[in-house]
């Protein structure tokens, strides 16, 4: 699923919009291009503080934490009814944002959940970006080949599945929890990463392609061809360089329907696995206890995650903008 | 028993435009564009008069402000425009919407995105039928179909059920001029109709004019900065600069005596067939940002015959002579 | 015309038999025995043998591929090992699919009709204060996991405001209009929520776009009312990218139901693949998974042709004809 992102719900739409300016001077001159425009609209703004203040909350969130997570703070272990917020427990332990359906506490059991699922969001982004990397790279470097023919129809196919679908059906092939690929064995975090990185991979290899194709039709990759050997490092490393910026570009876009598509699994319990505080997963909780009216229970994780797509939203919104100034007259607020 | 549209007889006014005094400017985030400062120009009945100037000079704004069409950040901040004796600017925006296509009606530059590309062009000229005349389904069609053979469509029957990209540019500018003169407006204003087309299509579409506004008995505002052009259309000649008239006359005798430095440059930088020379000459520098304008008069920065006055006191504009005005310093006066 | 939508066709095709692949070693590279599942308790060396070679997984993996696809082409998607005894997956997904597309139908028409008026007012009033209004609550529905949404809804209306037909569940048709459309209210609601921000945030955009047009200045130029010109120009065009984005979302409805209609209890598809992947059931998973693609290249051809219907410049080919 994830929700479809801010202007369309294909990704492949997305990345054709994207496209890396011919020459590297260009290419300082986009960034600090994007970087004004970006700065001048206000909603991008906003989006950016949102996402720092979600950093900050899940890189502390051992600190601010009142408890641990995964503590239960009644007795006997099991199931009671959630408690309010500003409740206390037996031993007088303050829950500010009240406690969930195994007495652990919520507000604690939310900020490492916003820790697990920014970790899990910004690696799946990277295993993604690595994966389109090699793929694109390929592709776009034996443009013509049967390998670019191959890896293109694969990309074809992979985004016709709807990128919720397609997460499900992986984690469906590769078991719930910790696996076993061979001697190794992947923690089931790590599993979700690469599952979440295999559906958004597709996208980052078309963008990856187009660049290198661009690139490669550039005068001075001719010139070091011709300079031999030693030019066709330089030459990989230039291409490379200037593949950056929109791959990052690309990246910042997918974010928040990664964030999503990770909590939608979680949320399914095809993500992460308790007793691990997943924001998710406390929402699904939730569920049992709504006719007993514990509003609170769905409502701080959900809320958390809603704020942290909403901030890359904002961010990736605001980024488009300043590529296409064109948009940005048109979105001022 | 059919009705017959009638066209209103109009009462015979000779002069169609007075227009005095306009300014209409530009409130931007950089600042405020003086687009046309301060103007004053008449249009007559059965005359086609000509504005020339560069890009940006304020010719099409002049012919914006006279259509009403002038919106945020632009405004008309004072002045007046006499359509016969009647003040545009005290008009209502409905009153307004009624009297464009009707009694005034323009054709713009490029023709195109010009049309609407999901309509046909039948529906295209049917629509401002029906907005102005009470006139029936066939009569409309029957009037459509006259005007795209006045303005020398091929085939026009078919042409009604075409859409806009099936035509040329040609074509589509044709559709302009037959929608522009589906009401019988008694001025039009041609802002650049043929920049965007072929040298020959662009002799045509003059010709074209030419015979209509005969017929018609139109006034014609004709925009362009092509000099030539003006030479064989226009009677009479208004050049602008930076937002302000620096010249009028009648058209032969802008083209012997042009008066203004600038005018004369302009004419300077045609090329001519039967002169040798090696290089053209061009006015140097550069046209000034109308958020920017210099002291005094606007053209003295590149004027090669600037006084010591120029740069310091712009100068009116004058009567030089019969239908002659002009706004510089020079010793020539009266 | 015919021949671009005959070449989009035959894209379509290796696509899709490409995605059948990767369905296929998906399931079958999986780690987990689905003969265990199946043979619980009563796995015995005789028994295991006998099945395996009637599922045929002691073939080698092409042929297996083979086999089941030719099958899947005739429509025989398997057995499901795990639900109803044994039922066809071919019936399961009749079953389940009419639910999920009359949500799925509902939640589009949820959708457009908050889109429209909303995006066409943004567009007029750019930059006032009902615009800025709209694009935030735009931007805030875009952002919304549906799951959370779903569950507020239930909360705030089932629970606190005590609507029995809030809290899920579904009628049949069969049973009842009113029945049925009721409680799939909330959930074309839930669904339809992100999926009307886009819409809306497409519409405005376009319309902006487009009032820049020069067309849009020649009808202000002929005297034309601004009614007209609103609908006739301005609309009119704009709606044509708007159905791109529509098309394209049928991956959003699809994948967004199976959330839905887990928090909903409703028996369509999605709850069906949630179900196939918990109790390891291959076949249904094959089956559920091939038809939404299958049902994605079907939806992404319909826009093609609906495309190629509402823009003239489509339909007709080029200049001077």
């Amino acid at each position: 699923m994830g929700t479809p992102d801010a202007s369309t719900s294909e990704q492949s739409d997305l990345s054709t919009s994207v496209m890396a300016p011919t020459t590297e001077k260009k290419h300082r001159g986009l960034l600090q291009e994007i970087w004004h425009n970006f700065k001048k609209n206000r909603l991008s703004l906003a989006g950016g503080i949102i996402v720092m203040i979600a950093v900050a909350l899940a890189v502390f969130a051992p600190v601010l934490s009142p408890h641990d997570p995964v503590k239960q703070f009644r007795d006997p272990p099991g199931q009671h009814s959630p408690l309010p917020p500003l409740s206390r427990s037996e031993e007088g332990a303050l829950f500010l944002l009240g406690s969930d359906k195994f007495g652990r506490d919520i507000l604690s059991r939310a900020l490492y959940g916003c820790r697990t699922l920014l970790q899990l969001a910004t690696g799946s982004i990277t295993i993604a970006l690595a994966l389109g990397l090699l793929m694109g790279g390929v592709a776009g470097y034996r443009k013509g080949s049967w390998v670019d023919e191959l890896i293109m129809r694969v990309v074809d196919v992979m985004l016709s599945f709807p990128t919720l679908v397609l997460a499900i059906a992986l984690v469906g092939a590769f078991g719930i929890g910790k696996t076993d690929i061979g001697p190794i064995t992947l923690s089931n975090m790590y599993k979700i990463a690469i599952v979440i990185a295999i559906t958004y991979s597709p996208a980052f290899a078309r963008v990856m392609r187009g660049v290198v194709l661009q690139e490669m039709a550039e005068d001075y990759v001719d010139a070091a061809k011709m300079s031999g050997g030693a030019g066709w490092q330089i030459l990989t490393g230039e291409i490379f360089v200037n593949t950056i910026p929109p791959m990052i570009v690309q990246a910042s876009l997918n974010m928040a329907t990664t964030v999503l598509t990770s909590a939608s699994l979680s949320f399914l319990g095809l993500g992460l696995q308790p007793p691990r505080p997943s924001l998710g997963i406390m929402l699904n909780e939730a569920r049992d206890y709504l006719f007993g009216g514990a509003w609170w229970y769905p409502l701080v994780p959900g809320f958390f995650i809603l704020l942290i797509i909403l901030g890359f939203n904002l961010l990736g919104d605001g980024l488009r903008d300043s590529l296409d100034p064109r948009q940005a007259r048109r979105t001022q607020l | 028993m059919s009705r017959v549209f009638r066209w209103e007889s109009k009462v015979k006014y000779s002069r169609l435009l007075e227009i005095s005094d306009l300014v209409t400017r530009f409130h931007t985030e950089e600042g405020v564009v003086k687009a046309v400062d301060g103007n004053s120009m008449h249009l007559d009945a059965g005359e086609t008069l000509g504005i020339v100037g560069e890009s940006g000079c304020g010719k099409t704004v002049t012919a914006l402000s006279i259509m009403g069409l002038i919106e945020n950040p632009g405004r008309i901040e004072s002045g007046s425009i006499l359509f016969r004796g009647d003040e545009l600017l005290d008009k209502t925006p409905q009153e307004m919407q009624e009297i464009r296509g009707k009694e005034i009606a323009m054709v713009f530059q490029d023709p195109m995105n010009s049309l609407n590309p999901t309509l046909t062009v039948g529906d295209q000229i049917d629509r401002v039928l029906d907005f102005h005349t009470p006139l029936s389904r066939t009569e409309k069609r029957k009037r459509a179909i006259e005007l795209l053979r006045q303005v020398e469509m091929p085939e026009p029957e078919k042409r009604l059920d075409n859409y806009p990209h099936q035509l040329s540019g040609g074509m589509r500018q044709r559709v302009l001029i037959a929608m522009a003169l589906s009401c019988n407006p008694i001025v039009l204003i041609l802002d650049e109709p043929t920049t965007a087309l072929d040298v020959t299509i662009e002799a045509q579409i003059f010709e074209l004019v030419d015979k209509l506004k005969a017929q018609y008995d139109m006034g014609i505002i004709l925009i362009t900065h092509d000099l030539s052009v003006v030479a064989n259309s226009c009677d009479r000649v208004i050049v602008m600069y930076a937002g302000r008239i620096v010249e009028e006359a009648p058209v032969i005798d802008l083209y012997e005596d042009p008066l203004h430095p600038y005018t004369r440059g302009l004419l300077n930088s045609i090329p001519q067939l039967d002169k040798e020379e090696e290089r053209l000459p061009s006015i140097p520098g550069e046209v000034p940002e109308l958020i920017n304008l210099p002291e005094g008069c606007n053209f003295s920065p590149r004027c090669q015959e600037a006084k010591e006055r120029c740069p310091h006191d712009d100068p009116p504009l004058v009567k030089v002579g019969p239908g002659r005005r002009i706004a510089c310093w020079m010793d020539n006066g009266a | 015309m015919a021949v671009y939508l005959l070449k989009r066709l035959l894209l379509a095709v290796p696509t899709l038999f490409g995605a059948s692949i990767i369905i296929f070693l998906l399931i079958h590279i999986a780690p987990g025995d689905p003969v265990r599942v199946m043979l619980g308790p009563m796995d015995d060396p005789a028994l295991r043998a006998k099945i395996v070679h009637q599922l045929g997984l002691d073939l080698p993996l092409h042929e297996q591929y083979l086999r089941w696809l030719g099958k899947a082409v005739q429509g025989d998607f398997g057995i499901s090992v795990t639900i109803q005894r044994g039922s066809p997956v071919l019936e399961l997904l009749a079953q389940r699919y009419s639910v999920t597309l009359e949500l799925a139908f509902l939640s589009t028409i949820i959708a457009l009709l908050i889109a429209v008026p909303a995006g066409i007012t943004s567009a007029l009033r750019q930059n006032r204060l009902s615009d800025h209004i709209a694009r935030i609550v735009a931007m805030v529905g875009v952002s919304v996991p549906n799951f959370f949404l779903g569950i507020m809804l239930i909360l705030i209306i089932g629970v606190s405001l005590h609507q029995p037909w809030a809290t899920g569940g579904f009628v049949p048709l069969s049973k009842g209009l009113s029945e049925n459309l009721i409680r799939m209210l909330l959930p074309a609601i839930a669904l339809g929520t992100a999926y009307s921000a886009i819409i809306m945030r497409m519409l405005r955009s376009s319309m902006l776009d487009i009032m820049s047009q020069d067309y849009v200045r020649t009808a202000r130029a002929m005297g034309i009312g601004w009614r007209s010109i609103v609908r006739q120009d301005i609309v009119k065009n704009a709606l044509i990218p708007v159905t791109t984005v529509m098309g394209n979302s049928i991956g959003y409805l699809l994948g967004g139901s199976i959330i839905t209609e887990t928090i909903f209890r409703l028996p369509g598809m999605g709850r069906l693949i949630i179900i196939g992947v918990d109790r390891r059931d291959y076949p249904v998973i094959q089956g559920v998974v091939l038809s939404i693609v299958l049902i994605r290249i079907i939806v992404n051809l319909s826009v093609d042709i609906l495309y190629s219907v509402i823009d003239p410049r489509i339909r007709y080919g080029a200049e001077g004809e």
